[in-house]
């Protein structure tokens, strides 16, 4: 599945069906999902003050530990252990973890690349590390998808449904009580798009 | 009677207290003066005959003056509520290019302004947003909503509404309340700087500068019985302690009065007490209240019809 191989927002009136597209649009980037987003629809109708929206993600990997994205190496004759960086996005939340476990006194980095921890045990906390999970892109992007999902809909929208299962993201807002069959509604969008979207 | 011309100049820091010489010299007024790195921003009233003596200054000055149609306009941007849907766009960007024509505006967002049904004003903000000269309320997307939903939001409200929504096709007659509509301005994420964006930026401050023009029309007929910018120059010589005043315009100039950023309690009778030169104070020209604002002091002059005499 392409990233956003389907974008479909549908209003009874085409200009604000435009409008809205474009607010997901921006949103979606400021909150960096297009890449994690396959197919979306939206559905507006105003006049019953009602917001459905359903999306498919694509394959956002699972938990990533140290070893997928760092070499870590244990050097027993200086009490060290070295982990040379291979994928720089993961930094933030690995020194986080490690400023955690052994205090920053402990930690230099002598370049953009390396990071040595200072220990008694080399070995031991080299093989720890190494399982260590470092970040859970999942998690972070159910609370962007939460996010998402409110800064899109209409403000005054305040009862909301939202269902979040697998790759599958349901999403119904509205201003008076949730009835049945919009939620249901909402459901029948996501099987449109699970089928390959037909319009 | 003297007519003051609104203009704006904007400039380099250096030599610029020439300008405001000569303003004290061609007896006009300095509204505002912001200073901002190397560059200033004067907004003034230059008095109509002397035009071409400042336009030349300002020339020498290397400096451009342009005409501020907006000033001494205190506008009230409402939006319904201050959350992230309509903050920092759309609403910032409407405040602050009406700021280019020289108005004062005031952003407020209203505690319950948000939805269809449960949308609502409380009687402090109709009386805050009423203490300007003109409202413009910015609201959505949806044509349903601004033509029939919204507008309970307008009652109770005396001023000029100016309405911004997204719908280009609406007209000004399908929003009932309304003085002006102007679309393109919808709810939108990103900073307006499209074209038709900034287009619809443009058409929003001409229409209020219209609109603006219409109320001094109307007031020219029956004039005030003092000059608010007459009133800010007395209060600046007069009440010291408004030079300490720390906020961006301590002074605010309105079309029918002015707001004065000091605590009533402390200073209300000083201000009444405010002499002119003709022998008058200012409580026989005005009316001077508690603005809803921060404890300020607000001040609405009466007109001449009403006093007897203009000064």
């Amino acid at each position: 599945m392409d990233s956003l191989e389907i974008f479909v927002v549908e209003s009874a009136i085409d200009s604000e069906q435009e409008f809205y597209r474009k607010i997901i649009e921006d949103n979606l980037a400021s909150l960096k999902l297009a890449p994690a987003i396959g197919r979306i629809k939206v559905v507006l109708r105003p006049e019953d003050s009602l917001f459905q929206m359903a999306i498919i993600l694509r394959d956002v990997g699972t938990r990533v530990t140290t070893i997928d994205i760092a070499d870590v190496e244990a050097k027993p004759v200086a009490g060290e252990v070295m982990i040379s960086i291979k994928k720089e996005q993961y930094i933030p939340e690995l020194l986080g973890k490690l400023w955690e476990r052994y205090g920053k006194a402990n930690i230099s980095q002598p370049d953009r690349w390396t990071v040595a921890i200072t220990t008694d045990k080399p070995a031991e906390e080299a093989a720890f590390i190494k399982e260590m999970m470092v970040a859970d892109p999942r998690h972070r992007l159910h609370e962007n998808l939460v996010d998402f999902a409110v800064r899109a809909t209409p403000e005054g929208f305040r009862v909301r449904y939202h269902l979040y299962k697998g790759n599958r993201f349901v999403f119904v807002a509205s201003e008076e009580a949730l009835k049945h069959e919009w939620i249901e509604e909402a459901g029948a969008m996501l099987e449109e798009l699970t089928e390959g979207g037909k319009k | 009677m003297v007519v003051l011309l609104p203009y704006l100049y904007t400039g380099g820091v250096h030599k610029h207290g020439l300008l405001i010489e000569l303003m004290e010299d061609l007896g006009g007024y300095i509204i505002q003066k912001v200073v901002t790195g190397t560059e200033v921003n004067l907004i003034m009233l230059i008095p109509e005959k002397d035009i071409d003596i400042v336009k030349k200054l300002s020339h020498e000055l290397l400096g451009v003056l342009m005409e501020a149609p907006l000033t001494g306009v205190e506008i009230a941007v409402v939006s319904p509520t201050l959350a992230s849907h309509h903050l920092p766009h759309s609403a910032c960007d409407i405040a602050e290019y009406l700021r280019h024509p020289g108005a004062n505006t005031n952003m407020i967002g209203l505690a319950r302004g948000m939805g269809r049904r449960v949308s609502l004003s409380m009687d402090y903000e109709r009386k805050l947003i009423n203490e300007h000269d003109i409202a413009v309320f910015t609201f959505g997307s949806f044509s349903d909503c601004i033509t029939k939903k919204k507008p309970k939001l307008f009652e109770g409200i005396e001023i000029p509404i100016v309405v911004t929504g997204g719908p280009a096709e609406l007209k000004t007659e399908d929003v009932p309340g309304a003085d002006l509509y102007i679309g393109n301005i919808g709810r939108v994420s990103h900073r307006l700087r499209r074209t038709e964006e900034i287009n619809a930026l443009d058409n929003l401050n001409e229409g209020v500068s219209k609109i603006a023009s219409e109320i001094r029309q109307q007031q020219a007929k029956d004039p005030l019985a003092v000059l608010p910018a007459r009133v800010m120059k007395e209060i600046e010589n007069q009440v010291p302690e408004i030079r300490r005043v720390l906020s961006p315009a301590p002074l605010t100039l309105q079309l029918d009065g002015l707001r004065v950023k000091l605590p009533y309690d402390e200073f209300h009778e000083k201000i009444e007490k405010l002499e002119f030169d003709e022998g008058v104070v200012l409580s026989e020209l005005a009316n001077i209240s508690r603005s809803k604002m921060k404890n300020y002091i607000l001040i609405k002059i009466k007109s001449k019809s009403d006093v007897g005499f203009a000064i």
